[in-house]
């Protein structure tokens, strides 16, 4: 490891003061247009712009910085570690809606048809409500949109989750090109991961179109379309920001970037396609398919 | 302000000749209110992050003010119910998100560094958004005062429907500013995770490291793992609120008691994240004053450990209202009682620190022994409301108020002001008015148990918290209690003079050892402590001999001999 | 059944947990590393494919609502 005194503190910036007015305008915009001020959406769209602008910026920054030779083994650490958590961190975010989808198909739907000490309950509020799961008839349905079925999950759910795993061979494959200095490789196993992510995405809106416009599932279809479309939702904005980065990367090992040691970059974006891969494999079983 | 700091920096940085040939950021801080801007200097934010919390903290107190005047006396005396319910709301969200877990941020980017022989934040650009946010999200709360309908009046633990199906439009904006509050949360501790993995002075080994630090490392992981929950919770609610979905509403199959789950997984962590580092905090006075090591160095770490995986499992012992299996009672009143024994430990060694040793009573080690008495009261009625049975007549009573105020005023907040006369003459390199400050602390303990305890009574006989009138027989304890709490908020003026004072005028403070039996590395850097410290890592030796507990004496021994 | 899918995702994860640990042990280029997450791909194959078989084997069914 190089010294110490080699760790690489960074010069001031205005990055985040740039970051937080953007956020700041987009969340305080989008808030605002929820009450239908127009102004609002100008200030989300401004906000976003500040804030793709912000994310060039900054990573622009650190890649020229990177590649300038500034960063040391130990900064280095220091970016895998963030990273690691970060994941982490968005490992927590989905578990909140994974932990809601299970205590709701665990407890809160038997228990509204009557199930353990609840009985009452299901016979004085709303005696008629059958609790199964898929929940197609919620207790009250004249206040949500009631389906007429759900999306089958050997349909096209099954080849998203055979595109997606594909996608993480593909990633791998390139993972092992980059360690064994295989530039072509990286590349092409790079092009094939973002073909299949956006092959994955294409599929995922067709089947969004299906659910809203045959088969009246929507995010107003009572718990179940809440949780169907919160996770799948999340889950599909994830795999569109790992292709966003992957795109990024992309671009990078063309231009020569990363070699077999040092390619910080390319670790993070392929750890976050792992983390939507498994996601998906969660998704798939327990939202689609059990 | 920053001319002085910088003046004396510079003076150090001439006398010491610190200045590197990098071509990083290693000269003196930039000229002009940029450099607060800009800057990416644990130090600079450390400031940064203090000053937010303390004014954040009167901004808080404020609204205490305004709660216990209207409390008084029975009967509507001076503001609507829905201002007040505004009031007992963004108090509680606005002390613990904008004063206390920034102010222990704070200490940690400027203790941390210096603890561990670090030269910074293991990513200081990212270091620097995490505070940047702060403001932004903090003045988007604020002003949902003043929108139509008034700001979120559905308390700081915001339950489903009252914050869904009955709350007012500004709570979009609350639900916002949660997510940016989270974001920077994350963030910050990400930064304190990898330095403290990272960036450690070589051979300092994790058993080295300061209690301080251990208990931060853990609380970096709650907060990892914690704050992405309540994001989610938070988001739910906006769904619910705005897009048709039924997460927290039964007649589409949902639940609210849901909410109260996903909010108290986080809710639970929560509390510790405000307690751990107080525990550090004090972990590191006590054997200052008490001129002994800490007692059961190795024993406060796993007891930190054992208290912060616990906190994940225990949420439900705040709802045992909603109608929980009988087994589930069961299993969290247990749970949450385990919780008592790490804590007991904790309290356990840091008498036995004091136990026997040579101990001087300046301000810091005043409000640390008031720490360990107060915080073990709360404590104590933790206890009381954890058991299931007896939790019926408690809940949300003003019993759970003087709980947690006891653990987390005279907990975490008397910890935060301990750390902060500790270490102030460190950072600024003068010292405050140890008279004046004497007064403070007494008229400010005094004034803190006249306001909480009578409110222990006032639950056990059954006054509902969060209303603004009473019935007649509570009347004398919530006169008693508001005058205590009238008290109490004006000990901060004095106390914001005191700290000015010291910065403007104290006496200048020479010796780098501060307190002439403190420990730890942040005591062999010049006081006040430059601008940037350890660009050259600290030597093996001086790490053991600064390490704050005995359990290397061998090792010890052959270091200094070399 | 429940069970092997859930010792199938046990493996995933594990395999990613030690994925994980190289990489902070190895640092940057670690063989180690894109082993374990070339196991983690593989069990999730794995697991996929075993879910196809086991439901045309009927040892499965999914939740239908018809």
């Amino acid at each position: 490891m190089q010294s110490r005194q080699d760790y690489y503190v960074p010069e001031g910036s205005y990055w985040p003061i740039l970051g937080s007015v953007g956020m700041a305008s987009l969340l305080g915009g989008f808030a605002s247009s929820l009450h239908g001020h127009t102004a609002g959406i100008t200030a989300m769209i401004l906000g976003f712009g500040i804030i793709l602008f912000m994310v060039f910026g900054w990573i622009g920054q650190v890649v020229h910085e990177s590649e300038a030779g500034k960063y040391n083994l130990q900064v280095d650490r220091s970016f895998r570690m963030g990273m690691g958590w970060f994941i982490f961190s968005e490992v927590m975010f989905f578990g909140a809606f994974f932990g809601a989808l299970f205590y709701v198909r665990q407890f809160a739907v038997p228990w509204l048809g009557g199930a353990g000490n609840n009985q009452f309950t299901g016979e004085v509020l709303w005696p008629q409500f059958k609790a199964v799961w898929p929940l197609l008839n919620m207790p009250l349905p004249d206040n949500y949109t009631v389906p007429k079925g759900i999306i089958d999950a050997w349909k096209v759910p099954a080849i998203n989750t055979m595109v997606l795993l594909t996608s993480g061979a593909t990633i791998t494959w390139a993972h092992w090109a980059l360690v064994n200095n295989k530039r072509n490789q990286l590349i092409g196993g790079l092009i094939a991961t973002i073909v299949l992510g956006i092959i994955f995405l294409g599929l995922q809106v067709l089947e969004y179109g299906e659910a809203y416009n045959h088969l009246d599932l929507k995010l107003t279809s009572g718990i179940y379309g809440s949780t169907f479309f919160m996770l799948t939702g999340f889950h599909g904005l994830h795999v569109t920001l790992g292709t966003i980065m992957l795109i990024v990367i992309l671009m990078r090992a063309i231009r020569g970037h990363f070699n077999k040691d040092r390619h910080f970059g390319f670790e993070a974006v392929a750890w976050y396609w792992h983390f939507v891969d498994v996601v998906w494999l969660g998704l798939f079983i327990t939202v689609y398919w059990l | 302000m920053s001319t002085t700091t910088t003046d004396l920096e510079n003076e150090i940085a001439g006398l010491t000749g610190t200045h590197g040939g990098h071509d990083d950021a290693h000269h003196g801080p930039q000229k002009g209110l940029l450099r607060w801007v800009k800057t990416t200097n644990h130090k600079d934010i450390g400031t940064l992050y203090l000053w937010f919390a303390f004014i954040m903290l009167l901004v808080g107190g404020a609204m205490a003010m305004v709660i216990r005047a209207e409390l008084f006396q029975p009967g509507l005396q001076l503001v609507e119910p829905q201002f007040f319910n505004q009031m007992t709301t963004l108090h509680g969200l606005i002390m613990v998100f904008g004063a206390i877990m920034p102010a222990f941020v704070g200490l940690a980017n400027w203790q941390i560094p210096l603890m561990i022989g670090a030269k910074d934040m293991a990513l200081p650009r990212m270091n620097n958004w995490s505070f940047w946010i702060l403001p932004f999200a903090g003045a988007m709360l604020l002003s949902t005062m003043f929108m139509k309908g008034g700001g979120p009046a559905f308390g700081w633990t915001f339950y489903a429907p009252l914050s869904t199906t009955f709350a007012p439009e500004s709570t979009d904006f609350f639900i916002f500013a949660i997510h940016m509050l989270g974001f920077s949360s994350i963030m910050g501790a990400i930064n304190v995770i990898a330095t403290i993995m990272n960036m450690r002075a070589p051979g300092m080994k994790l058993m080295d490291m300061p209690l301080f630090v251990w208990t931060w490392l853990i609380t970096a992981f709650l907060l990892i793992a914690a704050m992405p929950v309540l994001a989610g919770a938070v988001t739910m609610m906006l769904t619910d609120r705005n897009f048709g979905t039924s997460f927290f509403d039964a007649a589409g199959g949902g639940d609210p008691v849901l909410f109260q789950h996903i909010f108290w997984f986080f809710g639970h962590p929560e509390v510790y994240i405000m307690i751990l580092p107080a525990f550090g905090v004090i972990s590191q006075i006590i054997p200052t004053f008490a001129r002994k090591p800490l007692f059961g160095y190795s024993s406060m770490v796993y007891a930190t450990a054992s208290i912060a995986l616990l906190s994940f499992a225990v949420w439900a012992h705040h709802m045992f209202l909603t109608g929980m299996p009988v087994a589930g009672q069961m299993y969290f009143m247990y749970a949450t009682i385990m919780i008592s024994v790490p804590t007991g430990v904790k309290v356990f060694n840091w008498v036995t620190t004091m136990w026997r040793g040579s101990i001087s009573f300046e301000t810091p080690m005043l409000w640390a022994v008031a720490f360990v008495i107060l915080f073990t009261i709360g404590g104590f009625s933790g206890l009381m409301l954890g058991i299931a049975p007896a939790d019926i007549q408690y809940h949300d009573t003003y019993f759970v108020v003087a709980h947690f105020h006891y653990v987390l005023v005279t907990g975490a907040l008397f910890s935060i002001i301990a750390a902060v006369f500790y270490w102030l003459p460190k950072w600024c390199g003068r010292m405050y008015n140890e008279k004046l400050s004497k007064i403070h602390f007494w008229w400010a303990v005094i004034s803190v148990n006249v306001l909480f305890f009578p409110q222990h009574f006032l639950g056990l006989a059954g006054m509902p918290r969060r209303i603004p009138d009473y019935s007649l027989q509570f009347a004398d304890f919530n006169m008693i209690s508001s005058i205590g709490g009238f008290a109490f908020g004006a000990s901060f003026l004095l106390l914001t003079y005191i700290i000015v004072d010291c910065i403007r005028n104290g006496e200048p403070v020479k010796e780098a050892r501060v307190w002439e039996s403190a420990k730890g590395l942040e005591w062999t850097v010049p006081t006040p402590a430059p601008y940037h410290t350890f660009d050259e890592p600290p030597e093996k030796a001086l790490i053991l001999s600064e390490s704050s507990h005995i359990h290397h004496v061998s090792e010890l021994a052959g270091a200094t001999a070399k | 059944m429940k069970y092997i899918i859930l010792l199938f995702f046990i493996f995933i994860i594990y395999s990613l947990g030690s994925a994980l640990y190289y990489m902070m042990k190895d640092g940057e280029g670690s063989k180690r590393m894109v082993k374990a997450l070339t196991m983690r791909v593989g069990f999730s194959i794995a697991l996929f494919l075993f879910v196809i078989f086991a439901f045309w084997m009927g040892w499965l069914t999914p939740t239908g609502v018809k």
